[in-house]
């Protein structure tokens, strides 16, 4: 039994309870109508868990990043040393390059077949049992989906080796490949996500009122120019959320390299968040470097994403216009 | 009307979420129980005995082991250490141990045994030291693993090879010896040449004789440790050395050596077929003539879906040379009940426990009786090992593994520079050389 | 060439959800397109074909029959194992034979239990929160909400390993380690992901409704609760499945703080089925028997819940 626990469950939340019966009238028809206090209410309860485990952990990272620390023995202050020393870092400049390849690999591809299979899902079969087998890969848990490929990829034993002998193709390296494991690792993650991905997007076709296609077929408008006109406009705040949110995930993937190639074969798939984990795990434990690591990819991503929304005015919805 | 209800509700709803996620309990702690961790699922009813014996003995003191696979393991142990929740015991391995004594995580047991008067030279000779440094000891000898050949019988027989034979290879990094030979003999191509024949198409192979399985990173313990030591190839200067000898050609010429039976003969798969699976899988799909591998996987090789045996390595110019590896239990410094951990790690270094982990044959315990044990409850099963113990028992025959600061950034500088050279992207002599001095450098 | 206009009219102004479809013509492009789609389907499905091919597999024949299509000896054994379907005595003698197969088995239903808690939980928590959030954000003018919006918006950009270390120094100093409070909190109250996902809906939202509201002198409490939650059911409905989707398949965190068997996930129960040993493979036919088994819910879930997501979104504008 657990003894340390004597007070009953709902003691707090009876005392919540009289209080807010307590509060008076004319403070809630104020509270009602002001938007600032509303507004603060409303975003309080997730203030607090930004604030606990998102905002104060980053911040704490930025200091982190000037200190020489293994989080076990006490740190040292070394000023911008670990910046110098991943700046100087072959294997630092070699990670980001590699991690942008393979954002250039997966997200182009991965948005368009997810575009791709929306549209399709919208005009030529609809059912959710389709939906559920495009979404299937997404349903497996993320170290399944990398183990699996690994097998599937295998140089010697896997079956697409084995089928592109059939078809005459030959045999590829794969992820044993310097020269493919980055374009592997992208194939693997658009397969678990591209699915997924066509589910928001199909979403969002679905919020566009069918009456804007009958107007501009009256008006004589074809097929490929509704999708251009209609369409893809109607889709930007949509778009735009999957485009920012797959790119900040890609520029940190991470489970699929470490259950797969671990950085390798020679380097060649070491991505960002892999040097950061070796700074960890691997090596002895590096906190400021990996923190610095961390404070110039947070930076990069920023940039990126400011990039993005500017561009894509993702603020901004087009369907005011219309309606 | 309402929207003040409305509004009210809402209220309660956010708070009353808001405190149920802050109500906090506290949870009751035994007040000795012993957290043990490993990694083996195979080992765990051994070591339940063990503990369930040494409760018997020790009634006042509960052990609660836990089992985590490989691959979480250590991230499992780093995260502890950190949190301060790793557990009180736990199985160590020597390519992580010096890093943990940086740390200063580890207990030392030296004051311990000597008070007990605990007798540290019944272990195989040697292993005990691996876990001393500077007069501290961070780990008792739990077992130890050396490694040979495991081959595939129906293979090796189908070559008109009597398996007898794999017992006496030579081999030199110049032409191979007659390991090469054997390895040329079990390798065959689509048109049913093997490697010997002058006809022998090495784009065109159905059947490999031998692959290492993966370059081996900065220790090759599977891998090259043992070609390259028997070349006369030496890691540093010493356990907790301070200077890695990685450009000596001795190991230059073992791994060309090795890369080439890819690289240049067709005698392995490539690096990128090693690479994915891994040997062990490689060897069951059943066409490769055989490999090398350590004790610890005999029981992975037994179950293959074919007849497989193991033999002894081969003779270098500088004899038959193992690597001889050795894991040990260290107490972790957070523990909050050192004198009981240290009870718990006495007894599972002692004849008693070995003999019953001896007795379930799956590892080769520390203590040469319980070693020689498991060598017969795996004989009563069918399955001679013997390769593995007559190398650990040989004189000369073992080296160990090379402890010294810096093991997880030499791992990640020598697995790069060695997968270069097996990928033909470097040659072994340069590329061994750079990767000596960046090494070193890490000494400064 | 979708739906005749009045068809639509109807559909648009009686809200009526039949699910007669409108008959569609046989042209080159569709063809083109079902093609496509089908080749989509079967390079979604062939790697879940691969999963059960593995699971059927008896665990000796794994690697030697590695490249075949369907094993030659198909087996249920290793869903039994996975399942606890087998005795004990039955499974020790198994491993003794063949070490590489996991003395694991899956206490399925109780594992299934601590992963709805855990799932469910988060999923309760986070999409209402993030939707409060959202809405302030969207609809509600206050001192720093953009700063405030940005700095969520920055939180996605912190990488995760940053995050965990000192999340899971907090979780232990509160004593959670091994509690589903602990598995819950840092995603309970929000995600930066789910807060920006619920706003964008919010953006789209009409506001014609809400202006007539305030018109007729309604609160923004009021507002929220009658007007935007009603409205946004169906990205309200989505943004919950894809949290506990996504908790559902959560590794490290339940990894880290949830391995009592009391309370531990589904995935960190699979684990058993990873490598055990250094250079030991996975137990391949075990941890694919296992991934079945662990799928089956979630699947289900999205099957049944699927249809009510695309459809309530679809209505959405014009309730």
């Amino acid at each position: 039994m657990q003894t340390a626990e004597s007070r009953p469950f709902w003691e707090w939340p009876l005392k919540i309870l009289v209080t807010i019966i307590l509060i008076p009238k004319k403070f809630l028809d104020w509270a009602m109508n002001s938007e600032a206090f509303l507004g603060y209410l409303f975003i309080l309860p997730s203030l607090i868990g930004f604030i606990a485990f998102f905002a104060y952990p980053a911040v704490r990272s930025v200091y982190i990043s000037t200190l020489e620390w293994n989080l076990l023995t006490p740190a040292k202050h070394v000023g911008d040393d670990n910046y110098q020393f991943i700046y100087h870092d072959e294997r630092f400049r070699e990670a980001l390059k590699t991690t942008v390849y393979y954002v250039l690999y997966n997200i182009p591809l991965q948005t368009l077949l997810a575009l791709m299979i929306a549209v399709m899902m919208d005009k030529v079969h609809n059912s959710s049992f389709l939906r559920g087998i495009f979404v299937l890969p997404w349903l497996l848990p993320n170290v399944v989906v990398a183990l699996l490929w690994l097998w599937m990829m295998d140089p010697s034993l896997g079956i697409i080796n084995q089928a592109l002998k059939q078809v005459g193709i030959g045999e590829q390296g794969f992820l044993g490949d310097p020269d493919q494991v980055i374009q592997s690792l992208a194939a693997i993650n658009i397969w678990r996500h591209a699915g997924y991905t066509s589910i928001l997007v199909f979403a969002g076709l679905k919020t566009i009122p069918k009456g804007l296609y009958e107007a501009a077929a009256i008006d004589g408008a074809g097929e490929i120019q509704k999708f251009l006109r209609i369409t893809i406009p109607l889709l930007r705040p949509v778009l735009s959320f999957v485009l920012v949110t797959s790119v900040i995930g890609s520029f940190q993937v991470f489970d699929t390299i470490a259950i797969t190639t671990e950085g390798g074969p020679a380097g060649s798939s070491r991505v960002i968040l892999y040097y950061i984990y070796e700074q960890v795990f691997e090596r002895r434990i590096h906190m400021g470097t990996a923190s610095a690591a961390s404070v110039v990819l947070f930076l990069i991503l920023f940039t990126v994403t400011a990039i993005q929304m500017t561009f894509l005015r993702a603020g901004k919805s087009d369907l005011a216009e219309y309606s | 009307m309402f929207n003040k209800k409305g509004f009210k509700l809402l209220l309660i709803v956010v708070l009353v979420a808001l405190t149920f996620s802050a109500v906090m309990t506290t949870r009751a702690q035994d007040s000795v129980t012993v957290k043990y961790v490993l990694w083996d699922t195979n080992q765990l009813p051994a070591y339940q005995a063990c503990a369930d014996a040494f409760t018997a003995a020790n009634p006042s003191i509960k052990i609660e082991i836990e089992q985590l696979g490989w691959d979480d393991y250590w991230t499992a142990i780093t995260t502890g250490f950190i949190s301060g929740d790793a557990p009180d015991v736990f199985t160590d391995h020597l390519a992580k141990y010096p890093e943990f004594v940086v740390l200063e995580q580890l207990v030392d047991l030296q004051p311990f045994v000597e008070r007990d008067e605990v007798a540290t030279d019944i272990y195989y000779p040697g292993l005990a030291d691996l876990w001393t440094k500077d007069g501290a000891r961070y780990g008792l000898p739990k077992d130890w693993d050396t490694v040979a050949i495991v081959y595939n019988k129906a293979l090796v027989e189908a070559a008109g090879i009597d398996p007898a034979t794999l017992n006496d290879l030579t081999w030199n990094p110049e032409d191979g010896g007659t390991f090469e030979q054997v390895i040329a003999q079990l390798t065959i191509d689509a048109n049913g040449n093997n490697g010997l024949s002058p006809d022998f198409d090495k784009e065109n192979v159905v059947q490999y004789g031998f692959t290492p399985g993966g370059m081996g990173g900065g220790y090759g313990q599977t891998e090259w440790s043992w070609l390259a030591v028997a070349n006369g190839f030496t890691f540093n200067n010493g356990t907790w050395g301070d200077e890695y000898y990685y450009d000596d050609p001795a190991l230059a010429s073992t791994i060309q050596w090795m890369a080439d039976l890819w690289l240049e003969k067709g005698y392995s798969p490539n690096l990128a077929e090693q690479q994915g699976l891994g040997r062990s899988a490689l060897f069951q799909a059943g066409n490769i003539g055989f490999v090398v591998d350590g004790s610890w996987m005999i029981g992975t090789y037994v179950a293959s879906d074919f007849e497989v045996g193991f033999a002894r390595l081969p003779a270098g110019p500088n004899g038959r040379k193992s690597m001889f590896n050795g894991l040990a239990d260290s107490i972790w410094v957070g523990s909050k009940h050192i004198e009981e951990s240290w009870q718990w790690v006495k007894f599972l270094g002692s004849a008693d426990c070995q003999t019953i982990v001896g007795q379930s044959g799956v590892v080769f315990p520390a203590i040469p009786d319980a070693a020689t044990l498991s060598l017969q409850v795996r004989a009563d099963a069918g399955v001679d090992v013997s390769a593995f113990v007559d190398q650990a028992n040989e004189e000369g025959g073992t080296f160990l593994f090379p402890i010294t600061d810096w093991g997880g950034e030499i791992s990640t500088i020598m697995t790069e520079t060695m997968d270069s050279i097996g990928l033909g992207e470097a040659d072994a002599a340069s590329a061994l050389k750079d990767a000596n001095d960046e090494v070193n450098s890490l000494f400064q | 060439m979708m739906a005749t206009l009045s068809k639509l009219q109807v559909k648009r102004f009686t809200r009526e959800t039949t699910n007669h479809e409108p008959k569609k013509r046989i042209s080159g492009s569709r063809i083109l397109m079902w093609l496509f789609l089908i080749l989509l389907l079967f390079v979604t499905i062939f790697p879940l074909y691969w999963v059960i091919r593995t699971a059927v597999t008896p665990p000796k024949k794994v690697y030697s029959e590695a490249r075949a299509l369907a094993p030659s000896d198909p087996t249920t054994q290793n869903i039994e194992r996975v399942l606890g379907l087998i005795s004990d005595e039955e499974l020790t003698a198994l491993v003794k034979k063949n070490p590489t197969i996991s003395a694991g088995k899956l206490d399925f239903l109780h594992f299934v239990k601590n992963s709805c808690i855990v799932a469910g939980a988060i999923t309760a928590g986070q999409t209402f929160f993030s939707s409060l959030a959202a809405y302030a954000f969207a609809r509600l003018r206050f001192p720093l909400r953009n700063l405030i919006f940005y700095s969520y918006l920055g939180g996605l950009m912190v990488p995760s390993i940053v995050l965990f270390i000192p999340n899971f120094v907090l979780i232990r100093n509160m004593e959670w380690i091994g509690t589903y409070k602990g598995m819950i909190a840092p995603t309970f109250l929000m995600t930066p992901f789910a807060v920006f996902f619920m706003r964008q809906f919010f953006l789209n939202l009409n506001t014609d409704l809400e202006e007539a509201a305030k018109l007729d002198g309604a609160t923004h409490a009021g507002i929220f609760l009658k007007i935007a939650m009603p409205l946004s059911k169906g990205p309200i409905f989505t943004l919950a499945i894809l949290t506990f989707i996504t908790s559902w398949n959560e590794y490290l965190w339940p990894f880290l703080v949830g391995r009592d068997e009391k309370v531990r996930v589904l995935t960190v129960a699979l684990s058993v089925f990873r490598s055990q040993t250094p250079q030991g493979g996975p137990d391949w036919a075990g941890l694919m028997a296992g991934t079945i088994v662990a799928v089956i819910p979630t699947f289900l879930l999205f099957i049944f819940l699927g249809r009510k997501v695309v459809d309530s979104i679809q209505f959405s504008g014009f309730k």
